[in-house]
């Protein structure tokens, strides 16, 4: 049907609908979308074309708010703030300074954009319901602002606003006002669906799944956050300047928190995150409203009011309880039961990556700035404690470029501490970290990352809602440089599409490609480990940071990541793993580095560490089973 | 001076305890599952309106107001159970809009019953008083004895019992709840039930000279969060004080600025304290970010 | 799966399909079912009044009113045989929903004339939609701002600027040269500060300070501390109920003890629900509805007025406000003209510049000049005494 019809680049197989979503099912559904709304006006009686005419205005908020809650995650519940700025904003300059529509409307927008930024700059740092509760009072802020300002006409607002004048046609009548509407609907539509997928589309679902591996992939969380705020308000602006065109009166209550409701209303039933469920959302709940006013007062004698919050109230709910994913959940589940749609065309498995198991596959890219034997990282008087504790203690060490590094210890030694305050997850109390002669220890991950260092870990950070490939492109993000704007504009596909070939080829310099369409979740613990390794590698990093990447492995894959990371080293790549297979890392390892409740107590060439008597004292002392089994072990291999 | 002044100092401690004890119900919430109530606000308008009802049908005052307290808390238990319980992964996103659905349901449930205006509790048995110039009204004693009598009950019960201080821990070690007796259910019900109980029993003291109206709670269920938010959301004693605190601020900027401006205090502070500060104002800086 | 939108595409169309019917051009400008229909059919009379939020005390009473007399007209056979369609529509007391409910009036029920809104900002919002359309408008506000210069909009509620006057001339006689005034911060409250320093100046007054509450105000705590520590000999109290009875309470409870005036804003029971005992001794300029009883046997209005206590109480079971008498004044009004001339919007613009009416409110004039129609003989002063006015001054 309509799925699937992607061309498929030459060599490689179709990954279906899955991760890589078509241009031509937008464009088919703006195509009907546009027909419905030029046939309307000839068609439906003046009270339906009221509701339709409503629909589409609040469908402009409704996109941004999906933008927000369903990409970046964030509840805003002052969208009507913003859409009452727009409002404001337009109407002033219209009825005060005489402005043309357009400018005066270009400028409504920017200022809900520059009012979200402001606010946003502090605020998205913060997480979950504050943002929320932030924006509620930030709604109030809005309101009682144009209530008491002379310029916003204090509690009546700001009146007489003409309708516009387009060609010399005026805008006079709802048929043309729709048609006047429509256009931007169709554009801002597009605009965000084309970001959904983008590479900061993609990047903000990773940032949902799991925001620690997103930002050590090179993600900037806070900005990309911010950005989609900014443009969250931006469709609500325009969506208020329509509607201060289409009302001619702008009061206080288009910033009252009833119409936030609304417009999340209409996002949650549409479907959290899908664009074209925040318009169906818009229309559904315009003809609930308007349907819940008619009937509330049937079935409850003498009740008037806002009785379509009863409906919105019940809705939200159920909708929440029994469909998490609103239209768009009902709406994908009915395909998938009709006997042509939902399964995805039968893909032909080996078509591609049915090569034989005995060729050794092609190594990913290794990007290396520094000679090898550099030292590529260099940590000093690395210290963190938490309260009394004292995780890590003054832990000094340099590692060469090219070298692969084994840091060892008893459970609980601080190796993953060490890790995250190397990766920028965790702040160290004191000491730095100096990665190519930077200073990344204190900032985020994402600036660790940029700088070429990536990690996997010890907890398994799946990007759940995408499938394997879609796992390793995320990784490509440090290499991509496409922004919000460009991915909006939908100018990188040939970026995405070679990003894309890439992450098939690291898979399978892993032999995971026959898994690459699989949903992440689906895949064995060992090969989601194995998935990230690949994630980590499609970064092209100088420097690889492994948590455990070992563990849950089967013998052969063992073999397979041995062999890699022995000639990913051989390319020139800088690897520091931590590993409890300490067999492993005697075989693996130019360098040992042995961590002892926080403390660094051994430092070298496997022999020697070895053989270093702290060393087997420390594992002695732990825990006696273990330590003997890892002396075992130590004595096998010597 | 100094007798407006003080005026107004009264005018902000009674409409603070108010905000305090939606404070509390906040906060017992939060503490064990990591909700923020939207609907808190609406417990204490359902309860005033009810207890106004109730009365005006002829049921003596007390007794009005203890029926509509009980139902409250009952209706805030069948939110837990009905809705809140269902939902087996909470994230912010959803809690949110479920209470939010919650908040929007009961408002129009009040509308429906009781329909549009606002409507007021008998005031409580008492005199005015003044003194130096000050007036103090009696609803206003009620106000503030509420806070001190419930609000102080349950810092106590939270402080001293062993159910409350489980109660405490639930959030971050649901095993050390299990140790003393209560299951994440029970714990989850009891929140609840508490939030429901103060914010009904806030919603009766101040009906009779703020009025209930059945759009009034979301506005006083943002100040009560405000107030949670400046006690960093896990104190009840930091999240009274700055409760009171908000009370008075927005009685001086009513009075001393302009009256209109006074709930746009309310959220000026919130903004500020969660750009600023957002581990609240009394407790140290500690991790609240993840 | 995100792929395939021309499912979500669907569910839309199927919405929109059902509930498309017929084809016609109306909703792009063209007249095709209009004005056949116009002097045949029902007539259509629309109202937005604030039926619920802060001005549901005004609104409710409004909305029975008209809904009664719809009902009485119908019974009696309407107009020249044609019924009246009465379209009610609740503007939630805010100024869009008024906008909306108007548009939505002209637009899609094609109404004749519109009664509406209940207070003075929704009314504001709804004057400049009915002159573009030219349709007939009478509010039932006070502000004279909602019929200034205005062709198409009517009022029926007294002028503010002579309730402003009847105060101050009683001010003036018990003595007073220093007001404080307390008033609503919407529509209502607009306007009034100015009037009273133009006003008072030429009686000698001055107005020492002003505060202003919101309609959804509860607590008057700050306003009245500021009050009880101005100079003012008097104080006037410029709002609607529930809040101008609040802020009496609080005026009470807080022990300011200066002379309280009020608006005409609060001639209904909800005052005294609000404000309780706190009521006693509060001076009103009102409608003579509330003083129906003590009026002089020959007064015009006493027919009217008495007819329609009876006519409410009988339906509803309780009395009718002054709020309810506005409604009442502007549907005859309205009645009368169309009853006159038709439903031609120009003709029975120029019929209602001419109206007159002895209603409840008072006794109207309206002229091309004046689309208010009553003069300072529509009020009388009242003062409260145990839940009911007493009559002051004719």
């Amino acid at each position: 049907m309509t799925h699937a019809t992607t061309p498929v680049p030459a060599g490689m197989r179709s990954p279906g609908a899955r991760f890589w979503m078509n241009n031509k099912s937008m464009l088919i559904g703006c195509g009907v979308l546009v027909v419905l709304m030029i046939v309307v006006p000839f068609t439906a009686s003046s009270s339906v074309m009221n509701i339709v005419v409503f629909a589409m205005i609040f469908a402009l908020p409704a996109i941004g708010l999906n933008l927000l809650m369903g990409l970046a995650g964030q509840v805003s519940l002052g969208q009507a703030a913003f859409f009452a700025i727009g409002a404001y904003t337009h109407a002033i300059l219209l009825t005060k300074l005489d402005l043309p529509g357009p400018v005066a409307a270009t400028i409504g927008v920017l200022a809900a954009m520059l009012v979200a930024l402001l606010v946003g700059l502090p605020l998205m740092r913060l997480r979950g319901h504050y943002l929320a509760l932030a924006t509620l009072g930030l709604g109030f802020i809005v309101m009682i602002g144009v209530r008491e300002w002379d310029v916003t006409g204090r509690t009546t607002g700001i009146y007489g606003i003409s309708r516009p004048t387009v060609f010399g046609i005026p805008i006079d009548n709802n048929g043309f006002f729709l048609w006047f509407v429509t256009p931007f609907v169709v554009i801002g539509l597009i605009l965000a669906l084309n970001l959904t997928r983008s590479r900061a589309g993609r990047a903000l679902s990773a940032v949902n799944d799991s925001e620690l591996a997103a930002e050590s992939l090179g993600v900037n969380t806070y900005a990309l956050r911010l950005k989609v705020f900014v443009l969250s308000a931006g469709f609500a602006g325009l969506g208020g300047v329509f509607y201060a065109y289409q009302v001619a009166i702008v009061s206080p209550s288009t910033s009252e928190f009833h119409l936030s409701v609304s417009i999340l209303l209409m996002v949650v039933i549409g479907g959290l995150g899908s664009v074209w469920g925040a318009v169906a959302g818009a229309f559904l709940v315009q003809f609930l409203g308007e349907g819940m006013r008619d009937i509330i007062p049937a079935i409850f004698p003498g009740a008037t009011g806002e009785v379509q919050l009863l409906g919105y109230g019940i809705v939200l709910i159920l909708v929440i309880l029994l469909l998490p994913g609103g239209l768009f959940q009902a709406a994908t589940t009915l395909w998938q039961k009709l006997p042509f749609g939902g399964k995805r065309p039968p893909v032909d498995a080996h078509a591609h990556a049915a090569e034989d198991d005995t060729t050794i596959p092609q190594l990913p890219a290794v990007s290396t700035p520094v000679a090898a034997g550099e030292p590529i990282l260099v940590i000093s008087g690395l210290t963190k404690r938490y309260g009394g504790v004292v995780a890590v203690n003054d832990v000094s060490l340099s590692v060469p470029a090219g070298s692969i590094l084994g840091l060892i210890g008893p459970n609980g030694a601080g190796k993953t501490t060490c890790f995250n305050m190397i990766s920028g997850a965790l702040t160290p109390t004191s000491g730095t970290v100096t990665f190519l002669g930077q200073v990344i220890s204190g900032r985020k991950p994402h600036v660790a990352a940029a700088h070429g260092l990536t990690r996997t870990f010890q907890n398994l950070q799946v990007f759940t809602s995408t499938d394997v490939v879609g796992n390793v492109y995320m990784g490509r993000y440090r290499k991509g440089s496409a922004g919000v704007l460009r991915g909006m504009l939908g100018l990188q596909s040939s970026e995405q599409s070679a990003h894309r070939a890439a992450s098939y080829e690291i898979l399978a310099s892993m032999r995971l490609t026959d898994a690459a369409d699989d949903s992440a979740s689906d895949l064995s613990f060992g090969k989601q480990r194995i998935m990230e390794v690949c994630r980590a590698l499609a970064a092209e990093p100088a420097l690889l940071l492994l948590d455990e990447p070992m563990a849950g492995l089967s013998g052969a894959e063992r073999d397979v990541m041995a062999e890699l990371l022995r000639r990913l080293r051989a390319a020139g790549l800088t690897i520091v793993l931590v590993e409890h297979d300490v067999a492993q890392v005697m075989s693996l390892a130019d360098h040992v580095a042995v961590l002892d409740d926080g403390v660094l107590i051994a430092h070298g060439d496997p022999e020697s560490v070895r053989n270093d008597p702290a060393v087997v004292v420390a594992y002695l002392g732990t825990d006696l089973d273990e330590a003997e089994a890892e002396l075992i072990e130590l004595e096998e291999h010597a | 001076m100094l007798t407006d002044f003080l005026q107004l100092t009264v005018a902000g401690l009674s409409q603070g305890s108010v905000y305090a004890l939606l404070a509390v119900g906040l906060i017992a919430v939060y503490t064990v599952r990591h909700v923020i109530n939207i609907a808190q606000g609406e417990f204490a308008m359902l309860a005033g309106l009810g207890s106004a009802w109730l009365v005006a049908a002829g049921m003596p005052l007390f007794l009005g107001v203890l029926v509509a307290i009980l139902t409250v808390t009952l209706v805030a238990i069948a939110m837990e159970r009905l809705i809140i319980a269902r939902v087996k992964k909470l994230t912010p996103l959803t809690s949110i809009i479920l209470t939010l659905g919650v908040s929007t349901l009961l408002q129009a449930i009040m509308l429906l019953a009781w329909g549009p205006e606002a409507k007021g509790v008998p005031l409580f048995p008492g005199t005015n008083i003044l003194i130096g110039g000050v007036s103090i009204r009696s609803q206003e004693f009620w106000m503030i004895g509420a806070l001190v009598v419930v609000g102080g009950g349950i810092v106590l019960f939270y402080e001293k019992s062993r159910w409350g201080k489980a109660l405490r821990a639930c959030a971050e070690q649901p095993v050390a709840a299990r140790i003393v007796g209560i299951s994440p259910v029970a714990a989850s019900v009891l929140a609840f039930a508490i939030a429901g109980f103060v914010g009904a029993v806030a919603g009766v003291v101040a009906s009779p000279i703020y009025l209930s109206l059945w759009s009034g709670g979301v506005l006083l269920g943002l100040k009560g969060f405000v107030a949670a938010v400046l006690g960093g959301f896990v104190s009840f004693r930091a999240a009274i004080v700055g409760a009171l605190l908000l009370g008075m601020i927005e009685a001086y900027v009513a009075g001393y600025v302009a009256s209109g401006l006074r709930d746009g205090a309310a959220f000026l502070i919130l903004i500020l304290v969660l750009v600023v500060r957002p581990q609240g104002l009394v407790l140290k800086p500690t991790a609240v970010r993840v | 799966m995100k792929k395939s939108r021309l499912r979500f595409i669907a569910p839309i169309a199927v919405v929109t399909a059902l509930a498309l019917a017929g084809c016609s051009t109306s909703n792009l400008g063209g007249t095709a079912d209009a004005d056949p229909a116009a002097e045949a059919g029902p007539i259509k009379i629309g109202a937005v009044l604030d039926v619920t939020g802060v001005g549901a005390s005004l609104g409710v009473p409004e909305q029975n009113t008209l809904t009664m007399l719809a009902k009485q007209l119908n019974a009696d056979g309407g107009i020249d045989g044609r019924d009246v369609e009465l379209t009610i529509v609740d503007n939630q007391s805010t100024e869009d929903g008024a906008a909306k409910a108007t548009s939505k009036l002209i637009e899609s029920d094609k109404v004749d004339l519109i009664i509406g809104a209940s207070r003075t900002g929704p009314s504001l919002a709804m004057r400049p939609i009915a002159e573009a359309a030219k349709v007939p408008m009478i509010s039932v506000a006070a502000n004279i701002a909602i019929v200034e210069g205005s062709q198409w909009v009517f009022k029926t509620a007294q002028n503010d600027v002579v309730v402003i006057e009847r105060i101050l001339d009683d001010a003036k006689a018990k003595g007073y040269t220093k007001l404080a005034l307390v008033r609503d911060a919407t529509g209502f409250g607009e306007g009034v500060a100015d009037y009273i320093t133009k006003l008072g100046a030429e009686r000698g007054i001055t107005l020492v300070m002003t505060e202003a509450f919101e309609p959804s105000a509860t607590d008057f705590t700050p306003q009245m501390t500021n009050v009880r520590g101005s100079d003012a000999d008097a104080v006037i109290i410029w709002g609607i109920n529930p809040s101008a009875g609040l802020a009496q309470k609080a005026y009470v409870q807080l022990g300011v003890n200066k002379p309280v005036y009020h608006s005409h804003g609060i001639s209904n029971q909800a005052f005294f629900d609000a404000a309780g005992d706190a009521a006693n001794g509060v001076i009103a300029p009102m409608g003579r509805l509330l003083v129906a009883d003590q009026l002089a046997a020959d007064n015009p209005q006493s027919t009217v007025i008495d007819q329609f206590k009876a006519d409410y109480s009988k339906a509803y079971s309780e009395q009718p406000s002054g709020f309810a008498g506005h409604a009442f004044d502007a549907w005859h009004i309205a009645v009368n003209a169309i009853d006159a001339v038709g439903t031609d919007p120009e003709a029975l613009r120029t019929e209602l510049e001419t109206a007159k009416w002895t209603g409840i409110s008072g006794v109207f004039k309206m002229t091309a000049k004046n689309h208010s129609g009553l003069d300072a003989s529509a009020l009388i002063l009242a003062e409260a005494e145990d839940g009911r006015w007493n009559l002051l001054k004719d």
